[in-house]
């Protein structure tokens, strides 16, 4: 009962476990890493909001969902300023990506 | 907690089967080292859980009342936006006429999509400053927040008052919730509120280094003009005027929406929005305050026109390793997410099945001693014909004489046939020259060739000359009523086979005492449960009286599995036998001295109990007493032979985390029920043996050592069954201390 003679089911368990064993490590290095602060440097100096940075790196911010219906309302008395939903067509579009990937 | 009470009292010889194949040896050590892997992963699992909890590092110290002497006055008077570019504190105010919500301690999977659900419908923008264990716990949320257009800041990740804490735990409270903004919306931010703050002029000397610091780090704080104090539960009007600002002065109002019951901060919102329209009032995120500051400063400087409206000016997007380390912490959530209640599921309902079976051990070990030690009970005619003794041996040279002079004080007449195994020190000689000096003439010595255990008991049952044959091991000793007792309840036509009581003889060492609970639990409880039921899954080899023809009608012993007596009692149940327990026929018998010997000797035990129950899988689906059986008795045996085992590790590891870090007190006072429990479940096993209860003071031992090592075994055996490894026999060192019952006592 029980005994493996063509020596197959051994070979997949084995496959199975170094595969169990990799995926543990994993968990455990990820979680090493995400608290102990290893790999990040998240220190956000270099990106200090109404810097010189590049426009791109606000992509995040100008998602309109529903096609356009924006923040417009909280400014009436500006003038809208048109040129931003197109500027930010692409980097949104990526930004959207990447957060669906998750 | 539970002890594996599948106590059998038998012991073995080598059989045929082959030697462990190079394949299982080789799998060995790789086993050992997953096995800790995996040990590794639950322990990170149940921290990971126990810190998103806040019951590992949780710190639940407030500061409050502090001095502010060296905090500077224009911060102390200032606006409530914090920021220290260029190095200089420089605070903001929010403009006149303009409202930018904040809310604290989210996300909340109830509370926070309703917030979200208001500001879309009055098209207004909220600043959220998140908790980072929630933000990973609740991704999702966040991602629709940031995908509205609302500004979201960070809020620490485990909710600490950072003026106690060091300023390396500060940067992992931060560095982990970018983390989780990352993984969760691909962002992180730059904008800060402290837990526990409010107003700027609460800041003190503790605080102000913090506030500092993260500055320098270029995090903008923002703290509280406007104080809706939803979170006291006011009442809706009372949140909405402590959250209107007098005049026209613009303000950084505070909400909650998490940390506990909010549907009164979702049922001011709305009416707060429209009253602050109303009063024509314009909402924007902290960005957009600090745009409009800057819009104004430059028009002040006459410059051109206002630049673009960036209301998640804070927000940059994560790239690189912080992205995919963000995801990776926020999918090790998830795990941890699932992971934790379903294990707690399952120990619940392991737990549930524990109690209850001692519940029904207690209940049915009772009905049995009363039923059974009944005035009126009575098999039947008394058993007075002669029967067959078979007493497999291989190389019991210590042991065989001490057997043969036990049965020659039998009260019941017996023929003795002695299955000389191919053994290789003169057992055979032993027991002639024994027999001969003892002036026993009914001893029969038959020798065959080495080919295990089931072949020398089939041997014996041939030679048998009477109808009930009485199976017992070479190093065991019977009591004089022990062979009367045993085959009394033949009386009754329908009773195929009989289990006998299996003592420890030498239970003066530690391992012998556990192992003698055990027995006497497993003997006392079990069996006379599985009597009752109609379901016992095994006659110990120790002790066992058969039917011969039933014996031979099922095909005799079998060597299919390494538990060939759990084989071959399944095998009289399927053939419709009923299979009783007899508690007053005890044989002593000798228990494993050495760890080792006890792993090898449990190890195939449960190794055999699974292929018995393998072997007999069919009896599941089949009619009459066959599935009977495999009704009653395989999920019984499963359950609490092999799933409560497996379980069993997962108990000590909850166990043990709940004593550091969640309450030593409760969790000790639990172990302590449930070890207390088994003690009343065994004092009455005791009681119902007249055993000595001094050996019960072993027990709290028994559960730090003796259970983890049964638990070992079992997913030892469980492993190699899986890997289809061969498992070869050993034969049990045997020293002949069990001697008569009277010197075991």
């Amino acid at each position: 009962m029980f005994v493996d003679t063509t020596g197959r089911r051994s070979k997949v368990l084995r496959r199975l476990g170094l595969f169990l064993g990799a995926v543990c490590l994993a968990y455990a290095g990820v979680l090493a890493a995400a608290f102990m602060g290893w790999g990040t440097s998240l220190n956000p100096s270099s990106l200090l909001p109404f810097g010189t940075s590049a426009e791109g790196g606000r992509a995040p911010g100008r998602i309109r969902p529903e096609g356009g219906i924006g923040r417009q309302a909280d400014l009436p008395d500006t003038i809208r300023p048109t040129a931003s939903p197109t500027a930010s067509t692409t980097p949104s579009a990526s930004a959207s990506a990447s957060a669906d990937a998750n | 907690m539970t002890t594996p009470t599948s106590s059998r009292g038998r012991r073995r010889a080598p059989t045929r089967i082959e030697r462990a194949a190079g394949r299982a040896a080789a799998l060995q050590r790789p086993r050992v080292v997953l096995a800790l892997l995996l040990l590794l992963a639950l322990t990170c699992v149940m921290l990971l859980d126990g810190y998103l909890r806040a019951e590992v590092g949780g710190d639940q110290r407030v500061r409050s009342g502090a001095d502010s002497s060296e905090v500077p006055d224009a911060i102390l008077d200032g606006g409530p936006i914090l920021t220290f570019r260029g190095g200089q504190a420089t605070t903001v105010s929010v403009p006149a006429k303009t409202i930018a919500l904040t809310f604290d301690d989210g996300p909340d999977p109830t509370w926070t999509p309703q917030v979200l659900d208001i500001l879309r419908k009055y098209d207004v923008p909220g600043t959220f400053f998140l908790v980072g264990s929630m933000v990973s716990r609740y991704p999702g949320i966040v991602r629709t927040m940031v995908e509205q257009g609302n500004e979201v800041g960070i809020h620490t990740f485990t909710h600490v008052d950072l003026s106690y804490q060091s300023a390396s735990r500060v940067d992992r409270e931060m560095e982990q919730t970018q983390l989780a903004l990352a993984g969760a919306a691909g962002i992180t931010t730059t904008l800060f509120r402290a837990p526990y703050s409010s107003e700027t002029d609460a800041v003190d000397n503790y605080s102000w280094p913090v506030y500092q610091r993260l500055g320098k780090d270029g995090y903008t704080s923002v703290f509280v003009d406007t104080d809706s104090d939803d979170w006291k539960r006011p009442g809706v009007s009372d949140i909405v005027k402590w959250a209107t600002p007098k005049g026209t002065r613009g303000t950084s109002v505070l909400f909650h929406d998490a940390g506990g019951e909010r549907s009164q901060t979702i049922a001011a919102l709305p009416r707060y929005i429209e009253k602050m329209k109303a009063k024509g009032y314009t909402f924007t995120t902290i960005s957009g305050v600090m745009e409009r500051q800057r819009a104004a400063d430059r028009q002040a400087a006459g410059g051109g026109t206002p630049a673009g409206l960036r209301l998640q000016a804070a927000h940059h997007q994560a790239t690189g390793l912080t992205l995919y380390e963000g995801k990776a912490l926020v999918a090790a959530v998830a795990v941890a997410e699932w992971t934790v209640p379903t294990l707690s599921v399952g120990l619940a309902i392991v737990g549930v099945a524990v109690l209850g079976r001692f519940a029904m051990m207690l209940v049915l070990a009772r009905r049995h001693h009363r039923q059974r030690n009944g005035r009126r009970f009575a098999w039947g005619p008394p058993v007075t014909g002669p029967v067959s003794v078979i007493v497999p041996a291989y190389n019991e040279k210590e042991c065989i004489a001490n057997t043969l002079q036990s049965l020659a004080r039998s009260t019941h007449p017996i023929e003795i046939i002695v299955v000389d195994d191919g053994s290789t020190d003169g057992t055979s000689r032993i027991a002639r020259d024994a027999a001969e000096s003892l002036g026993m003439t009914n001893v029969r010595v038959v020798r065959q060739e080495n080919a295990g255990k089931p072949a020398a008991l089939n041997n014996g049952v041939r030679d048998a000359s009477y109808d009930i044959v009485v199976m017992m091991d070479g190093d065991t000793v019977f009591e004089p009523d022990t062979v009367r007792y045993l085959v009394q309840p033949f009386a009754d036509p329908s009773v195929g086979a009989v289990a006998g009581n299996a003592k420890v003889g030498n239970r003066t060492t530690v391992i012998g005492a556990w192992q003698h609970i055990e027995y006497v639990m497993g003997f006392n409880l079990d069996r006379r449960m599985y009597d009752l039921l109609r379901c016992m899954p095994t006659i110990p080899g120790a002790i066992g009286a058969f039917r011969r023809d039933a014996v031979l009608a099922v095909g005799g012993m079998s060597e299919d599995t390494l538990a060939e007596d759990t084989d071959i009692t399944i095998a009289m149940h399927r053939a419709g036998w009923r299979v009783v327990y007899q508690e007053h026929a005890r044989a002593w018998t000798e228990a494993p001295g050495s760890l080792g010997q006890l792993w090898s000797q449990r190890y195939r035990w449960s190794y055999g109990t699974m292929q018995a129950l393998w072997k007999h899988r069919e009896s599941l689906t089949d009619r009459g007493p066959s599935g009977r059986f495999g009704r009653v008795g395989m999920p019984l045996v499963v359950v609490f032979q092999v799933v409560t085992p497996l379980f069993a590790p997962l108990i000590d590891v909850f166990t043990a985390y709940s004593m550091i870090f969640v309450d030593f007190r409760a969790a000790l006072l639990a172990w302590l029920a449930v070890l207390g429990v088994q003690l009343l479940c065994a004092a009455y096993a005791f009681r119902l043996d007249r055993e000595k209860y001094r050996y019960l003071l072993m027990m709290p031992l028994q559960q730090l050592a003796y259970r983890q090592m049964m638990y070992l075994v079992l997913i030892h055996s469980c492993v190699t069954a899986l890997t289809g490894g061969r498992l070869r026999w050993q034969k049990l060192k045997r020293t002949g201390e069990v001697g008569t019952p009277a010197g075991a006592g």
